[in-house]
């Protein structure tokens, strides 16, 4: 239990002029557990959270009123073809402000990413209007820290973990993919607990994974990093805070954080090194905020490429109706998933692959997400077959494109004075055709199981945001090199989804938990060597 | 704006608010007072915003022509609902209906959905995997 816990926040542990410590800003999946494991080998750390300190038994079993505990909700605009721009102009994301980050509300889909999705580029050469680039790394130098992760994080199906049991959704969507010819049908690899184990209870089988899980079956930096990280006496947590600006000094060496703290004043931290964990969009933003007359165009950004590149995947849905009730909002939400379309075949008409997910809403978000803006009887009729619905998510593949990106939208500023990030985005053809393909898939599952109709559901306020401050070889083709330090700033690394070169299929968690083990061994290293 | 908060949104501005959204998400058997939360809601939304008041009052009053628009059959409602969408006004009172009527839990009884679950001890043993119209797909394999 963390001290938190009664509300009482205890004393900095480490004072703002010890510049000693590690700064990590963003408590979520690369955050966190950076923070833990760095904490574990002995060095302190000050983790900046601009979110709460909420502790599971706050969370609610609503989705509106959730979503106004946990979302990061602050002011961002939009531009670009996407949907998003129309129909949720001041919400491309959807991403929590909470200690924990966004695996609060993390469904818990543990997929790894395949050998040639660290390599499109070479595989299928140049693709015009896409900005491809290879990893400068592949499977195999993941492969060990998957292994450590999905221990970790307690992902069924491996380490003799149970499978998690076939949910009322699953049943339709695993029968009609069976029948439709697919085989890699199964209920999933999960980051939530079908036993017991790492001091955390067995799932309850009570929905609400996007709510927070009020029962810590789930993984999250909040119930297992965090916690642990707080017992070696070495952890500095700071909830309410965000992160203004990156200082450095005359050398280009970066020396702390300015921050506001929780009573709205302006605080310092000193660090040797800097940690970047704020979720892709708000990790463009404060480089790009943290610019000077030695960084112009903002910290690390020499290549120009800091906000650009901005990767969300595929994403849809497909929902369905059924003379028989499926109650899909029982169970866990996303324990189910359809791998045959995640291979690489351009014969379909795109490069790059998806997967179908298990996927329920209730009726508050469903209502505005099945079709934005709808109304009337026929609507109303959807709806009351509410208990007779089946839903699956899309998930795929999303090129990279240099102009779809996050700027600082200077004439919109937020609470602190500071300029909101804008999220550009314009569909690539490929993705295009792979959606409309998923849509398609999607169709035949159900129509296999015999639904009365089926709905395309166009993509939600993104949660998978990506490839803003990228991996690459070349110091001019990225910001990050392979570990996540910064190619122009020797003491300063992203350790969030922004480092992803391109995006794979796969959701992306289970990825940026692994390149934070791996960062924390070269971090660990560097020290050692006096090199930091 | 001085105008007193009873006033911001009289009666007949409330019964013209439930008319249209009952129009906009019609559920028969839902009784107006679920309909009634997004005049309710609106109410909230002008004591903070004097501007989003007035847009209100003059959607309101665009509603309401020779008769009043609470007092008009189905038709005629639907008929004058389109008429005006796509305003920000009608934005508004259909962005809050959508909120208010599927969040409420009479709607949620009619279309079927059990809200928490987590304090009844999640489905587990509550029928998480009832449906037997299909078998379990995996143990089909």
């Amino acid at each position: 239990m963390s001290p938190q816990h009664d509300g009482r926040r205890p004393a900095s542990r480490f004072a703002a002029d010890d510049s000693d410590v590690i700064v990590v800003i963003g408590s979520g999946a690369g955050g966190g557990t950076l923070a833990n494991e760095l904490c574990q080998r002995g060095v302190k750390v000050v983790l900046i959270e601009a979110g709460r300190h909420h502790q599971p038994e706050d969370f609610v079993n609503d989705e509106w009123a959730s979503l106004n505990q946990l979302a990061w909700l602050d002011e961002r605009t939009t531009s670009g073809s996407w949907r998003i721009a129309e129909e949720f102009p001041n919400l491309p994301a959807w991403t929590c402000k909470t200690v924990g980050g966004t695996t609060v509300h993390w469904a818990g889909c543990c997929v790894r990413f395949k050998d040639w999705e660290f390599r499109i580029r070479s595989e299928h050469g140049p693709i015009d209007g896409a900005s491809l680039l290879d990893w400068p790394i592949g499977l195999s130098d993941l492969e060990p820290y998957y292994d450590k992760s999905e221990d970790r994080l307690g992902v069924t199906r491996t380490n003799g973990i149970p499978a998690p049991p076939a949910n009322n959704n699953f049943k339709v969507m695993g029968n009609g993919a069976r029948r439709a010819g697919y085989k890699g049908v199964s209920t999933g690899r999960m980051a939530f607990n079908t036993v017991p184990r790492d001091g955390r209870s067995a799932t309850i089988q009570d929905g609400f994974n996007y709510q927070g899980d009020k029962q810590r079956a789930h993984w999250s930096t909040l119930t297992a990093e965090i916690p642990e990280a707080e017992k070696t006496g070495r952890l500095d947590l700071r909830p309410e805070s965000m992160a203004i600006r990156i200082e450095h000094d005359d050398s280009g060496k970066v020396i702390g954080v300015l921050y506001v703290d929780a009573e709205g004043n302006e605080q310092r931290q000193k660090a040797r090194v800097v940690c970047v964990a704020c979720n892709a969009i708000e990790t463009a933003r404060l480089l790009l905020n943290s610019g000077s007359s030695l960084f112009p165009d903002g910290l690390a950004n020499s290549s120009g490429q800091v906000g650009r590149n901005y990767m969300r995947h595929l994403t849809g849905s497909v929902f369905a109706t059924f003379d028989k009730p499926v109650r899909m909002y029982r169970g866990e939400t996303m324990a189910g998933i359809v791998t045959d379309e995640s291979r690489n075949d351009p014969g379909r008409g795109f490069v790059g692959g998806y997967y179908m997910q298990l996927l329920s809403l209730g009726p508050s978000f469903l209502s505005t997400f099945l079709s934005p803006r709808a109304w009337g009887r026929d609507f109303a009729k959807i709806m009351e077959q509410y208990d007779h619905m089946a839903g699956m998510w899309l998930v795929g593949e999303d090129l990279p494109q240099a102009d779809n990106r996050v700027t600082l939208n200077r004439d919109v500023r937020d609470q602190f004075g500071q300029p909101v990030p804008n999220v550009h985005v314009d569909d690539h053809p490929n993705g295009t055709a792979m959606r409309e393909h998923a849509y398609a898939a999607g169709e035949s599952v159900y129509a296999a199981v015999d639904a009365l109709r089926t709905f395309r559901v166009s993509p939600y306020p993104t949660t998978h945001n990506l490839g803003t401050a990228r991996m690459s070889a070349r110091p001019e083709d990225g910001v990050v090199n392979e570990f996540g330090r910064a190619h122009d700033v020797p003491n300063l690394f992203v350790s969030d989804g922004s480092v992803m070169t391109t995006a794979a299929a796969a959701n992306p968690t289970l990825t940026i938990v692994a390149l934070a083990l791996r960062q924390a061994d070269y971090i660990e290293q560097q020290l050692k060597a006096g090199a930091l | 704006m001085s105008t007193p908060e009873t006033a911001i949104l009289g009666s007949r501005a409330l019964a013209t608010i439930t008319a249209a959204a009952r129009t906009m998400y019609p559920h028969d058997a839902l009784s107006d007072d679920v309909y009634a939360r997004v005049g309710e809601k609106l109410a909230e939304t002008a004591r903070d915003d004097s501007g989003a008041a007035q847009m209100i009052e003059d959607g309101v009053s665009a509603l309401n022509g020779d008769r009043a628009f609470a007092e008009l059959s189905a038709d005629e409602q639907l008929e004058t609902l389109k008429g005006i969408e796509g305003s920000d006004f009608f934005e508004l009172v259909r962005s809050t209906a959508v909120v208010e009527v599927y969040s409420d839990q009479r709607t949620w009884q009619l279309v079927g959905y059990e809200g928490p679950s987590f304090d009844k001890g999640g489905y587990i043993n509550r029928g998480f995997n009832d449906l037997d119209w299909l078998p379990d797909p995996e143990a089909a394999s």
